[in-house]
């Protein structure tokens, strides 16, 4: 072989190679992608029942419900629109009422969200980023305000129901 | 702490003797080197050195003859390569060469104290020492400031025992006068959560969420407050929170039915009594000021507490003098503790403490007013 | 010194640290300018300075950092850091620890590291041309001299507060364990290790000559820092599997993808610098990969660091580093980039060989590796990217990478056993057939009986334990065919005389194989789930738990609930699980503790979740077989890398070895390797 037909033949491996990775990432793209979506997001665009996504907000304080052999029932919310989630497991460390959460499954028809998934991966500061974003975008969130509850006596007291009249 | 700028300049000074060092000693060993060459510096005597070095290994046996012979060869063609290569020794000698180590020299002389002291003086706390935990414990106890001690060794001891509920109960009021508010509501909690509801406990509990809501009693102090009261209807501090919620909530009507109770069952002498009445008074709209908003009943307990507390000051202040407001604080304190001559004495010192300067004293002089003190104690200073 | 002499030092240590630290700048920066201008003017006198400049900024630093961990030891509130990350509870191995366990420390850290193998290098004169030394030197300061003025202006680790608080705000529960003490650093050696291959790749860069010496001269540096790279990342999956209590192993997650491509990249650039040694070819190709690799490994470090993304491991969350950290990705990777495209044209192209040649694999090899670093380059960046540019919040998990990192990872270990057997410059595909044949029956043996024993079960579990088997024979095979004689005992001593790199390759690729029976194995796993109340059972695979009793537990700055657990096999007890939730009230947070088993190199899981007002409480149990495997492959392969670096050949040139190293038989521990 000539020093160039070798060239050719390594230029066409590589190419072979590459165009095969390429198109393994294009089609993995389409097929596995998970969207983030908040529940303002699913009651409003109406995602299609059978859709997986993931589902971030707060848990909703008081929602959560323990039922028999580990099923748990909890509500999720950004303060405007709330869904009702299923899921059967144990929940990570950092799962508590009111505070943010990801989940990732399939909304029922029904309107209910059926996890198989929830997120223990936090910051620091117990919020997930696409939910502190998700909050932002409802106006509902403080800068600061979640780091706060990792550091007592700072920041501003949570929403506590003021009966305030000055 | 001017100790730390000569480290600094030691630091500084080492720093640039180590770059200076290799230029000072060059021309010493080139001289002693024939071919004018320091043998490792220079490509042809980096590949002399390896080809040596192979010889060595293959003759320990460390090398297999095929794989040395290889070397040998590789070694040699760039040693051929590498002399053959031209200009680059060249620059080691003669006039431009010293030009350049002189002014390499003055390089480092200049830029390196130049960037460490300019950074450090940016970001660097020259005159702030070490504090290691330790010491200051044991600094904390032997300048009597015990408290903070204190606290940290009751805090060390429930971080290893955190379901002493009475450990939380003791440090819970200690925090709240130390103004950490927020860490007295989570004892509070805790002393909850471990020994249970206590009128006693659960009406501080309140007066902590109220005193972080800067006298705003919100619903969750409200509620305990009625667990309280749920226990012993008597009690005196959540029947009054309750009433001042009322109020806060603009139901005048049930404040007013509650402090009338208040006022109604209390027995003449209580601590309490006027502040029941101011607040009557202002429901009523015949109040001329707003009533503090302090809590009206202390709890025993408490009340050794501020009284040791109140009393050191007093000591620290009688003995070393203080800043006006801290006599003021001396002073409002022996009125909330209901120690009227104590008060009166206090404001007596501060008045000669102070020299009779009327600016300075003025805080003193206004919680004298405030407190009903100041006639009183200025007729009496007056003669 | 006296008592009160100590104290007085004591007093001012932490400042003459940050003083210090200032200085390794002011050092880094002489460092930077020296050597460079001298090589210009070809002036060896001057290019000496590099050397002591080195070791001085290391020195420099070294004190700075052991300042700060003075620091964090005796409690001293009055430095942020240590408020915001100690507790004076806290154990020391966690005091020490948490100096690293935090953004400015492990920045710390890394600037440590990097100046240790600067100051190597620089001592390392009769291993590296001097030429290359010294522009080497320069361009290692410059990496410093940037990341110690990130440090001193955006995260200052000796910041102060005064008056100091009386407490700190503790460690994040989930770093206070002993697998995170010692996984940083060893990361932090393998990413850091890179930036000597970089610095090399740049010198040859602005020298304009690379050759067999220059592969030979970075290669002991690269096989080092890959060594850590793995081992370190096989700590950080082996933390994860026990400490986040849901009994993975990889997540595919941002962070742990942020350490596997430099680790692709940097076993690419492994390989191609043999092939550079060897035959004076992939040169151009050579020093790009150098160039990427540690750009990667500065990408792991801005992903981590920056706060774009968000998991256990991100630790700061500061938009200001992330823009510096995003000018100095601009400044090295550009501007290396840059150079590379100015100056590659006029490297000298070297050593042709034909497709099918030992050249050929390790070509296919650096292909496959590439190609699979780059899907998951593009599978981590792609939520940025479109996030940034849509506003669409989405997430690439697990099934993505799957789809695209196992299809390219299976044909490069279907090539690895050829790649040891072709010849240089020239292969015959059918001879190496031939020799591989007895690998490629008994894989396929141990395929069936695998399929047969797991009747029923998932297909692709016996198929990876096929080519696992296959990599491990192929690796012996390799060995036996270089070793056979004609009689045994002439057959093990030519086995002994073997190069010990033949001997590392050999047990690296092994490696490969052990990692990979482990990771198919798991296919097996079997997961239980349920509430149990006191003396409930739980069954994952062959085991089953048995709840004795729920008790509480007190430890030094936590308390926690743990859960006693009997595990039987067939009726018969093996062994007690005891999982447990520790709650750290500094932080009000709660952390799992997995209980694990070993059973051979299969391992029994439990954690444990809520518990009820009854007693009864949430287990989580798996069976996990043969798991072990996959950290003890990369071990293996660590230590093959480990054999290799201790091959006479890396120091043709080098001082000879003290007698009593030199009869020391076995590996060397890869830490002890670098250091000449």
């Amino acid at each position: 072989m000539t020093r160039r037909r070798r060239r050719s033949v390594l230029i066409l491996v590589c190419g072979v190679v590459l165009a095969a990775a390429l198109g393994l990432v294009l089609s993995a793209m389409r097929d596995t992608i998970v969207f983030f979506r908040s529940p303002t997001e699913v009651a409003s665009q109406k995602v299609a029942p059978g859709t997986r996504f993931r589902l971030g907000g707060l848990v909703e304080a008081g929602s959560l419900k323990r039922e028999a052999d580990g099923k748990v029932a909890f509500s999720v919310t950004d303060t405007g629109s709330t869904v009702a989630v299923r899921y059967r497991g144990l929940l990570p460390d950092l799962f508590r009422e009111g505070q943010g959460v990801v989940t990732e499954g399939v909304l029922e028809p029904d309107g209910t969200f059926r996890a198989d998934t929830v997120l223990a991966k936090h910051d620091e500061t117990y919020m997930p980023r696409e939910v502190a974003d998700a909050l932002k975008a409802q106006g509902r969130w403080q800068e600061g305000g979640a780091a706060a509850q990792g550091q007592p006596g700072q920041g501003q007291p949570g929403p506590v129901s003021r009966t305030a009249v000055k | 702490m001017t100790a730390i700028w000569f480290i600094f300049a030691l630091m500084t000074g080492l720093a640039v003797l180590a770059l200076l060092w290799p230029m000072s000693r060059r021309p010493a060993l080139a001289a002693a080197v024939p071919e004018g060459e320091a043998r490792i510096a220079t490509e042809t005597g980096f590949y002399r050195d390896q080809l040596r070095e192979i010889d060595r290994d293959a003759a320990r046996g460390l090398l297999a003859e095929p794989e040395a012979e290889a070397a040998r060869a590789e070694a040699a063609r760039r040693l051929l390569r590498a002399s053959r290569e031209p200009g680059r020794p060249a620059g080691a000698f003669g006039e431009p060469a010293l030009r350049r180590r002189r002014a390499a020299s003055a390089f480092a002389l200049s830029t390196v104290p130049l960037v460490a002291l300019l950074i450090y003086g940016l970001y660097g706390s020259p005159d702030l020492p070490a504090q290691p935990q330790a010491e200051r414990l044991a600094h904390a106890r032997a300048a009597g400031n015990d408290l903070a001690a204190a606290v940290t060794q009751i805090e060390a001891h429930l971080a290893k025992a955190p379901e002493d509920g009475r450990g939380w109960t003791v440090l819970a009021p200690v925090y709240l006068r130390l103004g950490r508010v927020e860490d007295a509501i989570k004892a509070y909690e805790n002393s909850l959560r471990i020994l249970g509801d206590d009128p006693g406990r659960l009406a501080d509990y309140g007066e902590a969420l109220v005193a972080a809501g800067d006298g705003v009693v919100s619903s969750k102090a409200r509620d305990a407050f009625e667990r309280a009261l749920k226990q012993d209807s008597k009690a005196v501090k959540p029947q009054f929170y309750l009433a001042r919620a009322a109020e806060q909530d603009g139901n005048r009507g049930e404040a007013r039915t509650r402090y009338a109770a208040m006022a109604a069952a209390a027995p003449p002498e209580a601590p309490w009594l006027p502040m029941v009445r101011d607040s009557l008074a202002r429901l009523d709209g015949t109040a001329p000021a707003a009533a503090p908003a302090t809590g009206p009943a202390i709890g025993e307990e408490q009340r050794g507490m501020i009284r040791g507390m109140v009393e050191g000051l007093a000591q620290r202040l009688a003995e070393k003098g203080g800043t006006p407001e801290e006599w003021a604080r001396l002073v409002r304190s022996f009125m909330v503790l209901g120690e009227r001559p104590k008060a009166e004495a206090a404001l007596a010192q501060a008045r000669t403490a102070l020299g009779g300067d009327a600016g300075r004293l003025a805080p003193v002089e206004e919680v004298a007013r405030e407190t009903g003190l100041g006639e009183a104690a200025g007729a009496k200073a007056a003669p | 010194m006296d008592l009160n002499a100590y104290r007085k030092v004591a007093l001012v240590l932490i400042e003459v640290g940050h003083y210090a630290l200032a200085l390794a700048l002011a050092l880094s920066l002489t460092q930077m300018v020296m050597p460079v201008w001298a090589s210009r003017a070809g002036d060896p006198v001057l290019r000496g300075v590099a050397v002591p400049a080195a070791l001085a900024t290391f020195a420099c630093i070294a004190f700075a950092f052991a300042a700060l961990t003075y620091a964090h030891v005796t409690s001293d509130f009055s430095v942020q850091n240590v408020v915001e990350n100690s507790h004076s509870m806290k154990p020391l191995i966690y005091k020490i620890s948490g100096v690293w366990g935090n953004h400015e420390g492990s920045m710390m850290l890394w600037v440590l590291i990097l100046a240790l193998f600067g100051a190597v290098v620089a001592l390392a004169r009769n291993a590296v041309p001097p030429t290359l030394r010294a522009n080497t030197l320069g361009v290692q300061a410059a990496i410093t001299a940037v990341f110690l003025l990130f440090i001193l202006t955006t995260s200052n680790p000796f910041a102060r507060l005064n008056p100091a608080p009386m407490e700190g705000r503790d460690l994040n529960p989930l770093l206070q364990d002993p697998g995170l003490a010692i996984h940083p650093p060893l990361l932090y050696l393998g990413y850091v290790g890179f930036s000597i291959t970089f610095a090399f790749a740049i010198a040859a860069l602005i020298e304009g000559r690379i050759d067999a010496a220059w592969a030979r001269a970075v290669r002991p540096w690269t096989l080092a820092a890959w060594c850590f790279l793995t081992v370190g990342i096989a700590m950080g999956s082996y933390w994860a599997y026990y400490e986040l209590g849901w009994g993975g192993w990889w997540f595919w997650d941002p962070v742990e993808n942020a350490s596997l491509m430099p680790w692709l990249a940097g076993t690419a650039l492994v390989h191609s610098t043999v092939v550079m040694e060897k035959r004076d070819a992939l040169k151009v190709w050579t020093v790009l990969l150098a160039i990427l690799t540690f750009s990667l490994s500065l990408l792991g470090t801005f992903l981590v660091r920056s706060g774009v993304l968000t998991s256990v491991h991100t630790f700061a969350t500061d938009p200001a580093r992330g823009t510096f950290i995003l000018g100095i990705l601009v400044l090295f990777i550009g501007g290396s980039l840059a150079l590379y495209a100015w100056r590659a044209p006029t490297l000298r192209q070297g050593g042709l060989f034909a497709p099918i040649s030992r050249e050929g694999a390790l070509v296919m090899n650096n292909l496959f590796l590439s190609a699979a670093c780059a899907t998951v380059l593009v599978g981590t960046l792609y939520p940025l990217a479109l996030e940034s540019l849509t506003g669409e919040k989405i997430s690439v998990g697990p099934p993505f990478f799957n789809l695209t990192f196992l299809p390219l990872a299976v044909p490069l270990l279907l090539v690895v056993p050829f790649g040891q057997t072709l010849s240089w410059k020239r292969g015959d595909l059918a001879a190496a057939s031939q020799r591989l044949f007895v690998g490629f029956a008994l894989a396929l043996a141990v395929t069936l009986i695998a399929i047969a024993v797991t009747w029923g079960g998932p297909v692709g579990a016996p198929l990876g334990i096929g080519l696992g088997a296959y990599l491990i024979l192929g690796a012996a095979l390799e060995i036996v065919t270089r070793a056979k004689g004609k009689t045994l005992s002439l057959s093990l001593r030519r086995a002994a005389g073997l190069p010990r790199s033949a001997w590392g390759t050999a047990l690296a690729h092994a490696g490969v194989g052990v990692t990979v029976i482990g990771i198919a194995a798991q296919a097996w796993s079997v997961e239980s789930l349920a509430t149990l109340p006191r003396g409930g059972e739980l069954r994952a695979g062959p085991y089953v738990a048995v709840l004795e009793g729920v008790l509480p537990r007190t430890g030094p700055n936590y308390t926690e609930t743990v859960a006693h657990l009997t595990i039987r096999e067939g009726g018969d007890p093996v062994g007690v699980l005891q999982p447990g939730k520790r709650f750290y009230a500094s932080r009000n947070m709660s952390v799992s503790e997995a209980g694990l088993l070993t059973v051979g190199a299969s391992q029994v899981y439990a954690s444990v979740g809520e518990t009820g007002a009854d007693g009864s409480v949430g287990i989580r149990l798996y069976y996990k077989p043969l798991v072990l495997l996959i950290w003890l492959g990369a071990v293996v392969m660590a230590l093959g890398g480990g054999l290799s670096l201790t091959d006479r050949r890396f120091r043709v040139g080098a001082p000879a070895l003290k007698p009593a190293a030199r009869d020391a038989a076995g590996p060397v521990p890869p830490h002890s390797v670098p250091a000449e």
